[in-house]
């Protein structure tokens, strides 16, 4: 369970970017969080494992406390959350393979990983994730010569080796056009459904909120403005999250060319 | 993840040989190399490990610096004695290669004359400093006006180069312009392309100028004027701490002309609008850099 | 003068800044000018001096033996070698240790960055000279100060290209909950390698020109014969010497800059 309680985010700069959030998520969930562009979405996943420090309120995934947490203990609770990027943040210039073992850093002895020296069974972990996610023909090809749908399939690997017990994803799809974002959605989905992971994204497109979450978040300006069950939704409560009316680039649209 | 998972019906792809093989390989040529060298040089175990303590036990006389010896031997006038050499020098050679990098641009100049102009610029760059001083050390005698000369003659290589770049990177409207108008080769030249070029070559002779002060300091130990001969007089003495003043002063006035020179370069190209690509500016960044160090391309 | 009723503008006057600034630069240009002796004269009277007669011929046979010029510059190539390789192994965690993106912490960060800025303020000969002093002449205080100027050289160029590296694998790998240098060395190492290995090219390249110096000041390799004939006053060897360094050094460039250009 993760529970987010008055949780405050600024930045450096003086920016707010969270303001008193209280959020509670059960195992297993699948929690779609909207919002525009700077209404704290990605400081929210990252405030969850401790990439961005929170600067007041308490976060806890299970038992334990991410705010003033040690370097020590973020790198334990970080093992445990898997993170897909809006950009992948794929290392271009080395094989998938070797990108997919970067989610065992956090478990695998430093030695080992810094000269390479990856253990078997991480190997034939780094494999299996590549062959849920259907791209295992590519191990050894660089990460660069890929396309933008596999290379968030390995970063979607990459978080799977983790076995993570939570998944946060930050807008997956934005870099990508309307087949592929379904295609990585419903993986998402899959995954969540069948290992039962815990899984946050943040979506910019309201149809695909629709289609794929079952519950819904809504962020404005850093504050949480809707939470609920996503059957309840309405064009209404988008217009309370967003403060204007939706617009056709909310939607990723059925063949619409996004790239 | 194992209890859970589905066996894929792809194959696994088998991984590739080729990166190993070639990883070994060069660790095999480092390593065949180093030994090479090593006995080669004769450098045994025992000079490893002797050596660093003989280095130590040179560099702690460093410390405390002599000061009050150095400056009544006048060190800071040597110092400055190196920066008006490579001041001097840094002018002789804008001087030169300014007309000559028009003459070596593939944009405005002829083939004919362009091709051997460009080896000329080649050919200086290959020659160290120092070398030219050993040359002209007989003929204009020892002191400071054999380093001017050398240094000067040497930065036409270098600043020509970049000017030529700078030149080939500009706009031509301008010079079609002037072209248009029946003007000669001489002012486009000077009307077209001069003023777009200003700024940047500019700067490249302020860098040029901090490159030529550590150059300069370096003369002056084969007598061409400047530090150099007070550093290799004093190591001769073995007086260290007076060493160690040297040295001192030498970093002091290296560094701040540096930060001043650079401050400058950046108002002038920020006061101007860019006129060569960022790609060419990280190739001459690693020259002017190995040229900054002493090691000339 | 007047049609269409506006006044022409005045030819706007040099500000006092600039023309005090001119004139500063003027000064000290003429300062400097006298200080070291300028004399314009040598550009002509230069060509008339006897002395270019003593650089030809070139005593082929001479440069051409064994143990005249070809072992002393395989001394060279030896010195060049083991340097790039101290130099360039050292830099490896140097770099990271000094790039803003991956160092460990702010200390380390400063201090290693301005510990290299007073080395590189040191000019390679002084090093050269000094380590002379330090461990005797020879090829062993070459090989000490090439290494420290190859490390100074490859620090600034390697640490500049960590600056500028994607920093988002290095995010991706911190929340993996990865320690510090495994993550440098899985999330950055990969996307900087072929600049390191062509940067050490590189360095190799200049520590083989920058030899031809080194043995000025008694630090080996070639330039001691080419210290020792200039003494002589045997400048048609040190002309013949010098040709076939720059041969050499050519075919190494073109060498060197064939692969890089595959590299990168």
């Amino acid at each position: 369970m993760i529970r987010f309680e008055d949780v405050s985010v600024t930045y450096r700069g003086g920016v707010q970017a969270l303001r008193g959030l209280d959020l509670t998520i059960e195992d297993g969930e699948f929690i779609v969080i909207v919002g525009l562009s700077g209404a704290g979405k990605s400081t929210l996943l990252r405030a969850l494992n401790g990439l961005v420090p929170a600067t007041g309120g308490s976060i806890t995934v299970d038992d334990t406390e991410v705010v003033g947490a040690s370097a020590a203990e973020l790198r334990t609770l970080r093992s445990q959350i898997g993170m897909i990027f809006q950009t992948f943040n794929l290392v271009n210039r080395t094989s998938v393979l070797n990108n997919v073992l970067m989610g065992r850093l956090g478990t695998v002895p430093a030695w080992r990983s810094t000269l390479g020296l990856w253990p078997a069974d991480d190997r034939e972990r780094a494999m299996q994730a590549l062959e849920r996610v259907g791209i295992v023909e590519k191990a050894y090809v660089r990460a660069s010569n890929l396309s933008g749908g596999q290379q968030q399939r390995v970063g979607i690997a990459r978080a799977l080796v983790q076995e993570p017990s939570v998944m946060l994803a930050d807008e997956p799809v934005a870099s990508l056009d309307p087949v592929t974002s379904r295609q990585v959605m419903s993986d998402l989905q899959r995954i969540n459904r069948d290992l039962g992971i815990t899984t946050i994204v943040n979506l910019h497109y309201l149809d695909l909120a629709r289609e794929f979450g079952s519950r819904l978040v809504g962020l404005r300006d850093g504050v949480l403005v809707f939470d609920g069950d996503i059957a309840d939704v309405d064009d209404d409560t988008f217009m309370e999250i967003y403060g204007r009316a939706i617009r056709d680039d909310d939607l990723v649209g059925a063949e619409d060319d996004l790239t | 993840m194992t209890a859970t998972h589905t066996p894929s019906t792809v194959p696994r792809p088998s991984p590739p040989t080729g990166v190993r093989r070639r990883r070994a390989l060069i660790a095999l040529a480092l390593v065949i190399g180093g030994a090479w060298s090593l006995t080669g040089l004769d450098i045994t175990l025992a000079r490893v490990l002797g050596a660093p303590a003989d280095v130590w036990d040179i560099f702690k006389q460093l410390w405390p610096p002599a000061m009050d010896e150095a400056l009544d031997r006048g060190v800071v006038g040597k110092v400055f004695e190196s920066v008006y050499i490579a001041w001097i020098g840094t002018i002789i050679g804008a001087i030169l290669s300014l007309p000559l990098a028009f003459l070596a641009a593939t944009n405005v100049a002829p083939r004919w004359i362009r091709i051997p102009v460009r080896q000329l610029f080649n050919a200086i760059r290959a020659v160290p400093e120092l070398i030219v001083a050993v040359i002209f050390i007989p003929i204009t005698g020892l002191g400071p006006w054999a380093g001017t000369l050398a240094i000067g003659l040497h930065s036409v290589g270098t600043l020509g180069k970049w000017a030529t770049e700078a030149i080939e990177g500009v706009d031509t409207g301008p010079l079609e312009a002037i072209e248009a108008t029946g003007g000669r080769w001489v002012s486009g030249m000077r009307w077209g392309i001069l003023p777009q070029i200003m700024p940047i070559v500019a700067s490249f002779w302020l860098f040029r100028f901090e490159i030529n002060v550590r150059a300069s300091a370096v003369l002056g130990m084969i007598g061409a004027g400047g530090v150099g001969a007070e550093l290799v007089s004093q190591l001769m003495f073995r007086n260290f701490p007076a060493v160690g003043a040297v040295l001192g002063i030498t970093v002091l006035v290296v560094l701040t002309i540096d930060t001043m020179s650079a401050t400058v370069r950046r108002r002038i190209i920020a006061g101007a609008a860019r006129t060569s690509g960022p790609d060419l500016d990280a190739d001459r960044n690693a020259e002017a850099l190995a040229d900054l160090t002493g090691f000339r391309r | 003068m007047s049609e269409g009723g506006i006044a022409r503008p005045v030819r706007p006057r040099p500000r006092l800044r600039t023309l005090g600034i001119t004139a500063g630069l003027l000064a000290f240009t003429v300062f400097a000018a006298r200080e070291v002796k300028f004399a314009i004269s040598t550009f002509w009277e230069v060509w008339k001096n006897p002395l270019w007669e003593k650089f030809w011929p070139v005593p082929w046979d001479w440069v051409l033996d064994r143990s005249n010029v070809i072992d002393p510059f395989v001394e060279t190539f030896q010195i060049a070698i083991l340097a790039t390789i101290i130099g360039c192994g050292l830099a490896l965690p140097i770099s990271f240790a000094m790039s803003r993106l991956t160092t460990p912490n702010r200390p380390t960060y400063l201090v290693t960055r301005s510990v290299m800025n007073v080395v590189r303020a040191v000019p390679d000969l002084f090093w050269a000279k000094l380590l002379v002093t330090a461990v005797g002449i020879g090829a062993f205080a070459g090989t000490w100060a090439l290494s420290v100027f190859s490390l100074a050289v490859m620090v600034k160029l390697f640490s500049e290209t960590i600056d500028n590296a994607d920093p988002r694998p290095l995010e991706a790998a911190r929340a993996t909950g990865s320690r510090h240098l495994p993550a440098i060395r899985i999330g950055v190492l990969p996307t900087v390698l072929p600049e390191y290995v062509a940067y050490a090219l590189y360095v190799f390249e200049l520590n083989i020109r920058a030899s031809i110096v080194l043995g000025l000041v008694g630090a080996g390799g070639i330039g001691r014969v080419l210290e020792a004939q200039r003494q002589f006053f045997r400048f048609d060897r040190v002309l013949g010497m010098l040709i076939i360094v720059f041969v050499v050094v050519f075919v190494i460039e073109q060498v060197s800059v064939a692969i890089r250009k595959r590299l990168v």
